[in-house]
């Protein structure tokens, strides 16, 4: 069996991080090897260091039998190693064959000028040869996304690639681009390309992967051909322990009505009502761009309003202001983490206490010991992973920072908790957890409204299920009534009902 | 009726003067010529800023020697605006002067409309601040050289000729600071027994004078007389000084001659300080202006004495 | 996971003040004058209106923002506080006419940048221009000179044999850094400069807290401006030219982030102090003025060029 990759004892370090912790990984050529495993688990480490971003402190790397140390990623495209990142690296304004042949177009008249005849004929080959019928001549800029990753591929063949890395290739595809992709990481396979390819989707490792290796905490967990795992023996291997149910619904007694919105209208939705009763998880579901975020922004004071009402507790608010709903007992769990809920160069405490400081020091003197107490009471409570209260935030996990939001949230002993895709982008061990959680504070009366794009996360989670379509309230379901086809119907056509 | 009339006449010479305008560009020249034929001399002057009392002083003195020679002059304020100056100045060459005296907001900004004047075959005389291109008959200002020599003069005297000075710069690589440092160290050097300990800059700036100089007065515990090239900075070396307590061993001179300068002096804090003559700059840049109108030689520089103000 | 010893964070943290301790040392050598008690005073004294500024600055700058307005506000904080102590009112009535000037001019930033929605840059900007503009029409462009002994105390008087504006200066940090660590406020400084966004999500009253900094810094702008005139017997229409630049020098010189969220006072006192030690060994040395301003400019760079490199170790 002749090894593509051979990597063995690998040891990577950073500041207060071992990052890799005697790792092996071996990729026979010519094959499809799936790399797996929980945000932090050390892929995104292990790739850079095959593709010459970082050194690894301990450790042997062969590539096709030959000893390498690579410096820098130049160094790796010359050994055949050619990487494709999530967010892909084009130059927009540049033309397809531009993009493929960066910095190495060929010439003409002595290298003067750039032979432009000769750039787009080799780009056509190229992209012939992956069967992407895409014009060279063109700004990237004008191509999908799907398309823009296609050249990427060109790009690697270009380099006369033997080893492509792909990280999350899918993430931002449709179904029928990812079909493509797939055909394409196929025929590569024939030709004899070894494809290592990254992804959070257990459905497309078994679809595309001969083997695949599972990372936890830096190390190598196993690596097995795909057809002998199934996908509870994969995730188990991630997190570490089984998971049972992944969304553990609980039975609890369903309370008084606490908020009533009626006619709620705003930039992006029209004349939203619903009510919420204690105890009671409210799902809301839709497509992308159905107004669901809006108008939870709206309902928090973020974003104006300029119509309906909102009672809570049979007190109607009037022009609601974020600080001012914290105050009634509301509480925001945003969509999108980076940008709206974290502050990624201050500490753990800083961040889980932010909206407490002003409820707990009215004097607006800081006493850091009840802020201490505080922080240390729900990173246990949360089972949040951080060396300290003081690290910064920015080093911990999505899961784990996602945490820290909730816990915020609930130092702020909230009767409405708003959650916007709380488990978006988030490994599975941690988002059962989060699930759990939010479980746990219905029973205790809080009423929750929970955003998913996710159907069997909403149909998991929610007693009942309001659908939007286009910014107004197409369907409230039951829980009991509800499922996938007729969430996905009443999103996609709307039909009230 | 008669309303109507007048409208149509304004209106008729509304557009004849913009077709005036509109051919004077070539006629420039001839139109320059032909004035300098027929009727009293015409100059114009060019002033950077009639804010500043210094310029005032200097356009009275420019208009007194104008009234006393029969020569009309025409002066222009820039308000410190080179782009206004510009059109100040293409203004005054449209009008056909003579000659024109140009204050210039910018040694450079100025060099177009210099350049433009050229065209018309209009001389060109700077005053006080020069141009850095375009063909300047004469320039006018000050011999800050002479000043500085003078300031050494006084100060080697005052501390009884000899003894250790400092000497507190203006903006490195400005004329004023190069000229008069030139002039005082011309006088210093060929003084035996005076010491220059330190020269350093100040920026022509109160506060950098008064950090500046109790810097130096740290480093040098001895210090005889400080010259500085403006009055600012020796403002605030004197009150260094003071709050040192060793003001009394120093003797103080100065240059501009600035109000709290001149009331220091009435004081008996600072020595002395120079005083730039504006009225005078203004009258030699008329009279020069004029003797080269008249077909007479005159110099590419004309210095403008200085005096000292003393107690 | 294990936790090694960190070179990097011990520089990261301690770096300027190893390369002062290593600089002040090599001066000492060069002059004995340099670490002569009465020039260490010099030195602090000359070194209070930047750090004054620059505190305020800090602050500012931690909420990604800038003042481009300080020195012009502190020239006019200058004349109209002259101008009234000419008048014959109390130093402390003027002392208080000063400071809320200044704290008026920020405020005025401060509306502009959060219900004008101005970029801060443009708005000081502005206000730079304008409040220049008001002291010179206020001053008649003219000095105004010979204020009453009891205010010129502010500036040249000694407690313990130490400068007032020393004092003066050491309560400002004092209370900036207890702002910054021990309340509400400075946390919310913080917040906002690392995300703006997430601090309006969080709800904090990111308009407030935002003209809150900048009154503060038009109030410190205008007590620098007290301590120059006190010190100068003088208050000048064209004082402060350039004053914003220093300022933000010695704000980035001592490790702050201009993208915000990211700084302190600490290093902002060094950054100053480093700045005026320069100046000082320039006039101790006798150092040619056409060299100086290379030497200042490298110090800085250079100051600029740890922070960066310790940043890239993170």
């Amino acid at each position: 069996m002749q090894y593509s990759l051979k990597m063995q004892g690998i040891h990577k370090h950073f500041p207060g991080v071992h990052a890799l912790d005697d790792v092996s990984f071996d990729v026979e050529a010519g094959s499809v090897h799936a790399l797996v495993g929980e945000n932090g688990a050390g892929k995104s480490t292990l790739m850079k260091l095959i593709s010459g971003s970082l050194v690894p402190d301990e450790g042997s790397i062969e590539v096709f039998g030959e000893a390498v140390r690579f410096r820098s990623p130049a160094e790796a495209q010359h050994h055949g190693i050619s990487m494709i990142h999530q967010e892909l690296t084009v130059v927009p304004e540049r033309s397809v064959a531009s993009n493929i042949f960066l910095g190495r177009e060929p010439r003409a008249l002595g290298g003067l000028f750039i032979d432009y005849r000769a750039l787009n004929t080799q780009a056509k080959a190229l992209l012939d040869r992956l069967d992407v019928r895409v014009d060279p001549t063109v700004p990237i800029s004008e191509l999908s996304i799907a398309q823009q990753q296609m050249v990427e591929v060109a790009k690697a063949l270009s380099y006369n690639a033997r080893v492509i890395i792909m990280d999350e290739p899918t993430s931002s595809l449709t179904e029928r681009e990812t079909a493509t992709l797939f055909r394409i990481i196929r025929d590569l396979r024939a030709d004899g390309i070894t494809v290592i390819y990254i992804s959070h989707r257990l459905e497309e490792i078994f679809e595309i992967s001969d083997r695949v290796t599972v990372l936890r905490d830096g190390r190598t967990i196993r690596t097995d051909a795909t057809a002998d795992l199934d996908e509870d023996t994969i995730v188990s291997s991630m997190v570490g322990r089984t998971i049972d149910t992944i969304f553990p619904k609980r039975e609890v007694e369903i309370g008084e009505t606490i908020l009533h919105v009626d006619g709620l209208s705003g930039n992006g939705f029209r004349d939203v009502s619903f009510s919420l009763r204690k105890g009671e998880i409210l799902g809301i579901s839709g497509l992308v761009g159905a107004g669901r975020s809006e108008m939870v922004r709206g309902l928090m004071g973020i974003d104006p309003v300029d119509g309906g009402s909102i009672d809570l507790f049979g007190q109607p608010v009037t022009t609601p202001r974020v600080a001012g709903m914290m105050r009634r007992g509301f509480a925001f769990v945003p969509e999108d983490r980076k940008e709206e809920a974290l502050f990624l160069g201050m500490s753990v405490r800083d961040n889980l206490v932010v909206s407490l400081l002003s409820r707990l020091f009215r004097s607006g003197l800081i006493q850091y010991g009840r802020l201490g107490e505080v922080t240390a009471q729900y990173i246990d409570k949360l089972r949040i992973q951080t060396p300290s209260q003081g690290q910064l935030i920015r080093n911990l996990s999505g899961g784990n920072q996602q945490k820290v939001i909730i816990a915020r949230c609930l130092a702020l002993k909230p009767s409405v908790l708003i959650l916007d895709e709380p488990t978006r982008g988030i490994d599975v061990g941690a988002k059962a957890e989060i699930h759990t959680i939010i479980g746990d504070l219905a029973a205790q009366g809080v009423g929750i409204i929970m955003i998913s794009s996710e159907l069997p996360e909403i149909l998991g989670v929610s007693d009942r299920i309001v659908v939007m379509k286009e910014g107004r309230v197409a369907a409230q379901l039951d829980r009991t009534e509800a499922t996938q086809d007729l969430i996905m119907q009443k999103a996609a056509t709307g039909g009230g009902s | 009726m008669r309303r109507t009339l007048s409208i149509l006449v304004s209106l008729l010479l509304v557009v004849s003067g913009f077709a005036f305008a509109g051919g004077s560009q070539e006629a420039g020249e001839s139109a320059a010529q032909e004035a300098a034929e027929s009727g009293p001399m015409v100059i114009g002057l060019s002033v950077s800023t009639l804010n500043n009392p210094f310029f005032v002083t200097l356009r009275d003195g420019a208009q007194e020697t104008a009234d006393g020679l029969g020569v009309e002059l025409v002066v222009v304020d820039s308000q410190d605006d080179p782009a206004r100056e510009a059109s100040n100045i293409q203004d005054l060459i449209q009008q056909g002067v003579d000659a024109l005296l140009i204050n210039p907001t910018d040694s450079d900004a100025v060099v177009p409309s210099v350049q433009r004047a050229n065209q018309a075959g209009i001389p060109v005389f700077t005053v006080d601040r020069g141009a850095n291109g375009g063909e300047v008959v004469a320039h006018i200002a000050s011999d800050n050289v002479a000043g500085g020599e003078m300031a050494a003069n006084y100060l080697i005297d005052a501390i009884g000729g000899s003894g250790k000075v400092v000497e507190l710069q203006g903006i490195p690589g400005t004329s004023a600071a190069r000229d008069r440092g030139e002039g005082f160290n011309n006088v210093v050097n060929d003084t035996s027994g005076v010491e220059i300990v330190a020269a350093q800059t100040a920026n022509f700036n109160r506060t950098e004078g008064l950090n500046v100089f109790q810097n130096i007065l740290q480093a040098e515990p001895e210090i005889d007389g400080v010259f500085a090239h403006n009055d600012e900075m020796i403002l605030g070396a004197l009150q260094a000084a003071e709050a040192a307590g060793r003001a009394d061993q120093i003797v103080f001179v100065g240059f501009d001659a600035v109000d709290d300068a001149v009331a220091a002096v009435e004081d008996g804090r600072l020595a002395a300080t120079v005083a730039q003559q504006p009225s005078e700059i203004g009258s030699l840049g008329v009279s020069t202006a004029v003797t080269y109108l008249e077909g007479q030689d005159v110099d590419s520089y004309i210095p403008v004495p200085l005096s000292l103000v003393t107690q | 996971m294990t936790t090694t010893f960190d070179l990097g964070a011990l520089f990261r943290r301690f770096g300027l003040l190893i390369a002062i301790a290593v600089l002040v040392f090599g001066l000492a050598l060069l002059s004995p004058q340099f670490l002569a008690v009465q020039n260490v005073l010099n030195l602090l004294l000359q070194a209070t209106v930047n750090a004054i500024i620059a505190a305020g600055m800090t602050l500012v700058i931690l909420t990604a923002g800038i003042d481009l307005s300080v020195g012009s506000v502190l020239a006019l904080t200058a004349v109209i506080t002259a101008d009234v102590l000419q008048a014959g009112v109390p130093v402390v009535l003027a002392v208080v006419i000063g400071l809320g000037a200044g704290a008026v001019t920020g405020l005025v930033n401060g509306l502009l940048i959060t219900l004008g929605r101005i970029p801060p840059f443009i708005a000081t900007l502005g206000m730079m221009t304008l409040a220049r503009g008001l002291a010179l029409s206020y001053a008649q462009g003219r000095p105004i000179t010979g204020l009453p002994d009891r205010f010129l105390l502010v500036g040249t008087s000694s407690m313990l044999g130490i400068p007032t504006p020393i004092w003066i200066t050491a309560v400002v940090y004092g209370a900036g850094m207890f702002v910054l660590r021990r309340t509400v406020l400075g946390r919310y400084i913080y917040a906002i400069g690392n995300s703006s966004r997430a601090a309006r999500f969080t709800g904090i009253p990111v308009r407030s807290a935002t003209v809150a900094v900048y009154v503060i810094s038009g109030a410190l702008a205008a007590l620098a401006g007290m301590i120059l005139t006190a010190r100068l017997n003088s208050a000048q229409p064209i004082m402060g030219l350039q004053y914003e630049l220093n300022a933000i020098a010695a704000v980035v010189v001592g490790g702050a982030a201009l993208s915000g969220g990211e700084g302190g006072l600490g290093g902002t006192f060094l950054g100053a102090l480093l700045m005026a030690i320069i100046a000082n060994a320039i006039n101790i040395l006798n150092i040619s003025p056409f060299v100086a301003q290379v030497l200042q400019g490298s110090v800085i760079l250079a100051a600029l060029l740890l922070h960066g490199l310790s940043r890239r170790n993170q």
